[in-house]
């Protein structure tokens, strides 16, 4: 069971995601940069530079180092290159949601969510 | 028994996996919606232009925050985003500006009645030397105008903290005037953020509580089957015994 100091202070939401999923989620207001000198941010724009372990670092950022992250939302064809650690992620906080994006349309059977239902069924 | 709780479980997790691909449905229509949106101001922007992670503004707040409440009634958690007015910075600043704002009202009005005094005496005076009425008014011309000099002068105290709050609104990083697809974006995005979102991860969290309860129940099971199972071995050998 959850207790309160585990999400007390969980109170952004976080992206991983390419330009226009992140443009569209900032529009929405949900961006924060914390206080310098740090200057955290709370997403990752994804191009096709982007090298596999900045993602793992960012996803390791948000889900484990930073305590104020709430919600972890991440294009489902960015979650295909780090699935074993979205796989094995069963923390409750933040809780991680995987979201369609512009090029790659959304498929259940990739889902995180939907994998551990089958596997509950025993498939 | 326990089979039946098994099955109410399931029954419960499937219900919660129905709600939970519908609105991943929802979620992918309104995600849908926002790319054409953003494609379509994108290609009416000026050559060069492209609304982009180059315009974020590096010094950005989290207007819609993430709000975490454990019902006492339940083990799993609920999400909700929710909009911030303001933040503490904003507040305090708003709260000096009313606080000058109102000091500098009751200076004005202490002024005004000063001067409405002087005017009276002026008007009086001006009776007394039996001058014309229209001396009288070109006097009251005169003194108005500092009274309005005074009210401007307030003005732009208190108009300063709207200007900051419109500059809290993410489309003003990509400049004053944003085309409409890039507003309907905007609010598809903030009705996924709103509502979607914070939905589909409160059923996750319900879903994988109950995964834990089925796991916890089907285990319960295994073992009074085992436990069945000996027993029965035990009355079968003492039957050969006998």
């Amino acid at each position: 069971m959850a207790s309160a100091a585990d999400y007390k202070d969980r109170q952004f939401l976080a992206v991983i995601g390419d330009e226009d999923s992140v443009t569209g989620l900032l529009l929405a207001g949900i961006g924060h940069v914390t206080d310098p000198p740090d200057s955290q941010k709370n997403f990752l724009v994804v191009d096709n530079k982007t090298e596999t372990a900045a993602i793992e670092a960012a996803f390791e950022s948000f889900t484990e180092k930073r305590k104020d992250i709430g919600i972890v939302l991440i294009n489902q064809h960015i979650a295909d290159k780090i699935r074993h650690r979205i796989d094995t992620y069963t923390a409750a906080f933040p809780t991680v949601l995987e979201i369609p994006s512009k090029e790659h349309p959304y498929d259940p059977e990739k889902d995180s969510v939907l994998r551990r239902v089958r596997r509950l069924f025993g498939e | 028994m326990e089979e039946r709780t098994i099955d109410h479980l399931l029954e419960q997790y499937l219900y919660l996996l129905h709600e939970y691909t519908s609105l991943h449905a929802e979620l992918n229509k309104l995600q849908a919606g926002l790319y054409q949106n953003l494609a379509r101001a994108n290609f009416a922007a000026e050559r060069g232009m492209r609304y982009g992670q180059d315009q974020y503004d590096d010094r950005m707040q989290a207007s819609r925050r993430v709000k975490v409440a454990l019902p006492s009634s339940s083990v799993c958690p609920t999400f909700e985003v929710v909009k911030v007015e303001e933040d503490n910075a904003t507040t305090t600043t708003e709260k000096n500006t009313v606080q000058a704002s109102s000091v500098s009202k009751s200076e004005v009005v202490a002024s005004e009645e000063g001067e409405e005094k002087v005017a009276q005496g002026a008007v009086n005076s001006s009776r007394e030397a039996a001058e014309g009425p229209e001396g009288g008014e070109g006097m009251r011309e005169e003194t108005a105008e500092p009274i309005a000099s005074s009210a401007k002068e307030t003005k732009p105290k208190t108009s300063e903290p709207k200007a900051k709050k419109k500059s809290k609104d993410p489309l003003r990083w990509f400049g004053l005037i944003t085309p409409m697809p890039l507003r309907q974006a905007q609010a598809q995005s903030v009705q996924a953020v709103e509502e979607i979102i914070p939905r589909l991860v409160s059923i996750n969290a319900g879903m994988a509580q109950v995964e834990i309860e089925v796991r916890r129940a089907r285990k319960k099971r295994a073992k009074a089957e085992a436990a069945a199972r000996k027993s029965e071995d035990v009355a079968s050998k003492e039957e050969v015994a006998v």
